[in-house]
C-alpha cells in the first residue's frame, strides 16, 4: 500500500524534518505514528498526501510513485485519501453538510445522494443533528468530528489523521478511535499521528516512532513524549 | 468534468461574500461601457443622416414656394458640367424625413402644410473638379425663384469627417474603458481570491481540480462583466428615452439629429456581450497570476 524509500525532507539548509525514512505499510493496516512535537509526524503525512515534496527519496502509494504523478492527476489521487487535519480545515462559509459533500458536489452527485451519505457519516460521528450548522457554531471537538466525517465520506482506501483526538475528551477520543478501527476493519488503511501513548497502548496496533526526523518501529519510551513539549511543532 | 450547478453555486457564493467589491466592479464596468455606447449611439444617428439620401449632391438649391421647380431644374441642367438635377418637393422632403427619423416624424404629423420648401439637388458629371459645385451654386443663386444655392461638397466632407471622428472617439474610449473595466474585474477577482485563499487550499487538498477551483471565479468575473454591460445598456436606453421625451416637448433642429433612433439589437446586445468578455478576460488575467499562490 505505502512504501517510503530513503525519504528525506529539509526545510532550508539547516532544518531536517525527516532523514532517510524507509518503511512499508501494508494494505488494511492500522498504524500509529508517534513521537515528540517537531519530530516530523505532520511532514510524514503531508508527503503521503502530496501536499509537500520530499527533498530526496521515493514514495509509492497504491503501487504508484506519487512524485512522478502528473499535477493534473493529483486531485484524483487525493480523492482516494481521507485526511483529518490537526486544525480541521473546514470551510467557514459552508455548512457541515456542504463541507462534507464538497467533493461529491464538485463531481455532480445528486443532491439527495450527497445528503444521504453526509447523514450516514455524521451519524457515525454523532453529529447528524448538526447538518445545517456552520463550523463556527460548533465546539472544537464537534469540528474535529466533522473533519473526520468529511475524511471518511468517500470511503477512502487510505485515511490519514493528524492528532485527531487532540481537541477531544478521553471518552470522545475513545469513540473516535473505535470509529477509526471500524473504518479499518472495512479495509481502509489507517495512519494516525498522535501524542497519546495511553491511547496507542489501549488500541494495540502497529506503532512507528519518529524522533528528530528518524523513523523506527515500535512505541517510544514514555519520557520521550513527555519531555518534548518545548520543541517546535512538526 | 466540473458540475455546472456547483460552479454556479460557488460563483454566487463568491459574489455574496464580497458584495461591496462586486458592486464596485459592476458599476465600473457599467460606466466603462456606457460612455462608448453613448458615442456609438450618437454617431449612428448622425451617420443615418449622411447615408439617408444615397449619393450626396454637389449643390442644393432651395426655391421660393411660388417658383416652378421643373423649369428651374431644366435651366440648371443646361450647364454642361451638370449630370442631373433631382427635384424634391416639400411633401417628398417630409416623407424622406419621416423615413430617416421615424421617431421624430410624429412631431410633424400635426402640421397642415409641408414644412420643407421645394429643393433641387444638383449632381455633377464624373471628372468635373469639385470646385465646379461652388461655381454652379454661384451662378444658380442669380436665377429667378431661387432662395438659396449652396455647394455641398465642403459640408458633406466636413460632415462625414465629423462622423468619422465621433466613431473614432467612441472606439478609442471604448477600448480604453473596456480595458479599465477588465482591470476592475481583475482587481475584484484578486480581492475575492485573497478572501478565499484558505478555502482554495482546502478545496485542493480535498481533491478539487484546477478547473473546479477556477471555474467559479471565471463565472463570477463573467457575471460581473455581463451585469455591468446590462446596466450600461439600461442606462443608455434610459438616456435615450429621456432625451427623446425632452425633444418632443422642446424640439431642437440640431439635437434632434442625435436622438432619432436607438441602437439596433445586435449593437445593443454587444454591450452585455462585451461586458461578459471583459469580465472573463479580467478574471483569466487575475487567476493566471494569483490562483496558484
Amino acid at each position: 500500500m505505502i512504501q517510503l524509500y530513503h525519504v528525506s525532507k529539509e526545510y532550508g539548509r539547516f532544518r531536517h524534518a525527516l532523514t532517510e525514512v524507509t518503511c512499508k505499510i501494508e494494505r488494511g493496516e492500522f498504524v500509529f505514528l508517534t513521537g515528540p512535537s517537531g519530530a516530523g509526524k505532520t511532514t510524514f503525512l503531508k508527503l503521503l498526501f502530496r501536499e509537500e515534496a520530499p527533498t530526496t527519496g521515493q514514495i509509492v502509494v497504491n503501487g504508484r510513485n506519487i512524485w512522478v504523478l502528473p499535477s493534473a492527476r493529483v486531485p484524483f489521487f487525493r480523492r482516494t485519501i481521507g485526511v483529518v487535519f490537526q486544525d480541521f480545515r473546514l470551510i467557514a462559509r459552508k455548512t457541515v453538510f456542504e463541507n462534507i459533500a464538497f467533493v461529491q458536489n464538485v463531481l455532480g452527485l445528486p443532491r439527495a445522494e450527497q445528503r444521504r451519505r453526509a447523514y450516514q457519516v455524521l451519524k457515525r460521528v454523532g453529529l447528524h443533528h448538526q447538518m445545517n450548522a456552520y463550523p463556527h457554531d460548533l465546539s472544537g471537538g464537534e469540528q474535529q468530528r466533522v473533519a473526520i466525517a468529511r475524511a471518511i465520506v468517500n470511503e477512502p482506501a487510505l485515511l490519514l489523521a493528524d492528532e485527531p483526538t487532540g481537541n477531544l475528551d478521553p471518552v470522545l477520543s475513545e469513540e473516535i478511535m473505535r470509529l477509526f478501527a471500524d473504518i479499518n476493519i472495512r479495509g481502509t488503511t489507517v495512519i494516525v499521528a498522535t501524542h497519546d501513548l495511553d491511547l496507542i497502548r489501549r488500541m494495540g496496533k502497529r506503532v512507528l516512532t519518529l524522533e528528530r526526523g528518524r523513523l523506527r518501529e515500535g512505541a517510544p519510551p514514555a519520557p520521550l513524549i513527555r519531555e518534548a513539549p518545548f520543541l517546535p511543532r512538526g | 468534468m466540473v458540475n455546472v450547478r456547483y460552479v454556479f453555486g460557488e460563483a454566487w457564493s463568491i459574489a455574496r461574500s464580497g458584495a461591496r467589491q462586486t458592486a464596485m466592479a459592476v458599476a465600473l464596468v457599467a460606466l466603462g461601457l456606457y460612455v462608448p455606447g453613448l458615442l456609438v449611439l450618437l454617431s449612428r444617428n448622425l451617420g443615418r443622416l449622411a447615408s439617408a439620401g444615397g449619393e450626396p449632391p454637389a449643390a442644393v438649391v432651395t426655391l421660393e414656394s411660388s417658383a416652378d421647380s421643373k423649369e428651374a431644374g431644366e435651366r440648371i441642367a443646361r450647364d454642361s458640367r451638370v449630370a442631373r438635377v433631382r427635384i424634391i418637393s416639400g411633401a417628398e422632403a417630409l416623407e424622406r424625413f419621416r423615413r430617416a427619423y421615424p421617431d421624430l416624424g410624429a412631431v410633424l404629423a400635426d402640421l397642415k402644410e409641408a414644412p420643407f420648401p421645394p429643393t433641387l439637388e444638383i449632381f455633377i458629371k464624373p471628372g468635373v473638379p469639385p470646385a465646379a459645385a461652388a461655381e454652379i451654386a454661384e451662378a444658380v443663386r442669380k436665377q429667378p425663384g431661387v432662395e438659396t444655392a449652396e455647394s455641398e461638397e465642403g459640408f458633406d466632407k466636413r460632415f462625414r469627417e465629423a462622423i468619422r471622428l465621433l466613431r473614432g472617439a467612441g472606439l478609442f474610449l471604448g477600448a480604453l474603458l473596456t480595458l479599465a473595466a477588465m482591470l476592475s474585474v481583475a482587481s475584484a477577482i484578486r480581492l475575492a481570491l485573497d478572501l478565499h485563499r484558505d478555502e482554495i487550499e482546502i478545496m485542493r487538498l480535498m481533491g478539487a481540480t484546477e478547473g473546479a477551483v477556477r471555474a467559479p471565479f471565471l463565472l463570477y468575473g463573467a457575471f460581473e462583466g455581463f451585469s455591468g454591460g446590462a446596466i450600461a445598456l439600461g442606462l443608455l436606453a434610459a438616456t435615450y428615452a429621456v432625451a427623446t421625451r425632452l425633444l418632443v416637448r422642446h424640439p431642437h433642429p440640431v439635437l434632434s439629429i442625435f436622438w432619432t433612433s436607438f441602437l439596433d439589437w445586435p449593437s445593443a446586445a454587444a454591450l452585455p456581450l462585451m461586458g461578459t468578455a471583459a469580465g472573463f478576460i479580467g478574471s483569466v488575467l487575475s487567476l493566471g497570476r494569483k490562483a496558484r499562490t
